[in-house]
């Protein structure tokens, strides 16, 4: 589509419309433009696009509250989550966590990862031929979130199958299908099968479902918080790692100069994860809601209003990063928002960069070069994640 | 009531009533402390949460992990009493404590 034709077609940001899914930047653009508070009548909810806004906002999370969910749809569940809570309710249930997911945490499990990534590429390397999401991606991630949560390995690809229906969207459709609904039933279904068992054998395992049952023993969250808890995990820590190192090796695909320069020098990697996660990153939003009247930029949200803060725009905002459209593994950019920011930033980001990393290094240790098989790309339908179902490779067979 | 004041770079001191079990950084995100970020949630990943804590008050804290300590002393723009906000845990004992905001990196 020519610069002209986006100019005069009139603008609109619907997350729910397919159409944008494969590049909805030159929209980001415009809503950051001419419409940096934006108003979807359809939905009635507003979006925010810049950089500064997206990040005043996830600080400021008395005007920007999470209590009535982070989709643009109304919140089903009234249980309080990690995600749908403020202070105080929401500190309480991140501390019962947090300490297990700091970087130094999280750092023995590399040789879990690197074991398992090592597995699911072997048995392809002879035919020259992966799917990055099918034999890899959507595998590796669900495999260490079991193992964080203490689930059996051969249940992963169940697990998989309920989460990634939890999170798809029908095209067009607002609110989670009913098939979304089954898959969380029969999710809870498993995690109380699990806990039930583990009161059973009379466990005091001190890994997150562990802390969280004591927890709830000592009064400091109860059943459903439980349950609801272990849903947040299983869902966060699968589906979007999947998809930033689907991404990370569509980028790099697209960028042979610095694809060569990875494969020459892997201290590299993890500035092509923060690069990616900036540039193409896997969540694209989260949506908050204002509790007073808010005047950004001369118009007025209203109270009570769902507002989308887009990050995947945020991360494209030339008015902070300079040259904001180009794919630059050497920029560094940790101040980025594709784990969002503020109280609520992703738990998950430093095991999320533990994965990538040591993902990325025996994908290009196994694979050296490959190339991507751009006519059969899929790409995941979702208002909130973005990224590929299929990211089909070739490389040299060995 | 028990509280914590923070002193921004710029800016008159705020003072945060104390709420046991918040971070540092948290109790500064409640109470718009400027230049408190907080970028990364509180998970040891960012430093954006680097405040300078006033002899006397810095040896009461509860101690620093290896990683904080880690972290902290990679910092151009730390000092000897810097801690990361989301690394402490608050309690009654700390009521006046006072922290300094640090300048951006």
């Amino acid at each position: 589509m020519t610069q002209s034709a986006t100019a005069l077609s009139p603008l609109d940001y619907d997350p729910f419309d397919y159409r944008t899914h494969d590049d909805p930047y030159p929209v980001y653009q415009r809503l950051r433009d001419e419409s940096p508070v934006f108003h979807n009548k359809k939905y009635d909810f507003y979006a925010l696009s810049r950089y500064d806004d997206c990040q005043q906002a996830v600080r400021d999370f008395k005007t920007f509250t999470s209590a009535q969910g982070t989709s643009l749809e109304e919140l089903k569940a009234q249980v309080e989550l990690l995600i749908n809570t403020d202070p105080p309710v929401h500190s309480r249930l991140r501390h019962l966590t947090a300490g297990l997911f700091t970087p130094a945490k999280v750092a023995p499990l590399e040789q879990a990862v690197r074991d398992m990534a090592g597995e699911l590429l072997v048995p392809h390397l002879a035919a020259g031929r992966l799917d990055i999401i099918d034999d890899f991606a959507a595998r590796l991630p669900m495999a260490i979130i079991c193992r964080l949560l203490g689930f059996r390995r051969e249940d992963e690809d169940l697990l998989r199958s309920w989460t990634d229906t939890v999170v798809h969207r029908d095209e067009g459709v607002f609110a989670m299908p009913d098939e979304g609904m089954q898959a969380t039933l029969r999710l809870y279904d498993y995690f109380n099968t699990e806990i039930a068992e583990r009161a059973r054998a009379g466990s005091t395992r001190d890994d997150i479902i562990g802390l969280l049952m004591a927890a709830q023993a000592e009064g400091r969250i109860d059943h459903e918080g439980v349950l609801g808890y272990i849903y947040i995990l299983s869902i966060a820590g699968n589906e979007t790692t999947t998809k930033l190192i689907g991404n990370m090796c569509y980028q790099l695909h697209r960028h042979p100069d610095q694809f060569d320069a990875v494969l020459a020098d892997h201290s590299l990697i993890p500035g092509l994860i923060e690069e990616t996660m900036r540039f193409d990153g896997p969540t694209q939003m989260m949506a908050r809601t204002t509790t007073r009247d808010v005047t950004l930029h001369g118009t007025t949200i209203p109270a009570w209003k769902k507002v989308a803060l887009i990050f995947t725009s945020g991360n494209r905002d030339e008015r902070h990063y300079p040259d904001a459209e180009q794919f630059d593994i050497r920029r560094n950019p940790r101040d980025h928002l594709g784990f969002g920011g503020g109280l609520h930033a992703c738990l998950g980001a430093a095991l999320a960069r533990l994965e990538a990393r040591v993902a990325m290094e025996e994908i290009l240790s196994a694979l050296g070069h490959f190339t991507v098989d751009e006519t059969n790309l899929a790409r995941m339908h979702s208002p909130n994640v973005r990224g590929f179902t299929h990211v089909p490779v070739s490389f040299t067979p060995c | 009531m028990p509280s914590i004041t923070y002193i921004p770079v710029d800016g008159a001191p705020i003072v945060a009533d104390l709420s046991p079990d918040m971070t540092l950084m948290e109790l500064a995100l409640i109470n718009d402390v400027p230049g408190i970020i907080g970028m990364c949630g509180g998970i040891c990943s960012c430093a954006t949460c680097l405040v300078h804590v006033d002899e006397g008050w810095f040896e009461r804290l509860p101690a620093m992990t290896a990683e904080e300590s880690e972290m902290v002393s990679v910092l151009d723009h730390a000092t000897p009493t810097s801690r990361l906000g989301c690394q402490v845990r608050l309690d009654e004992s700390l009521d006046g404590l006072t922290v300094r905001v640090a300048e951006p990196a």
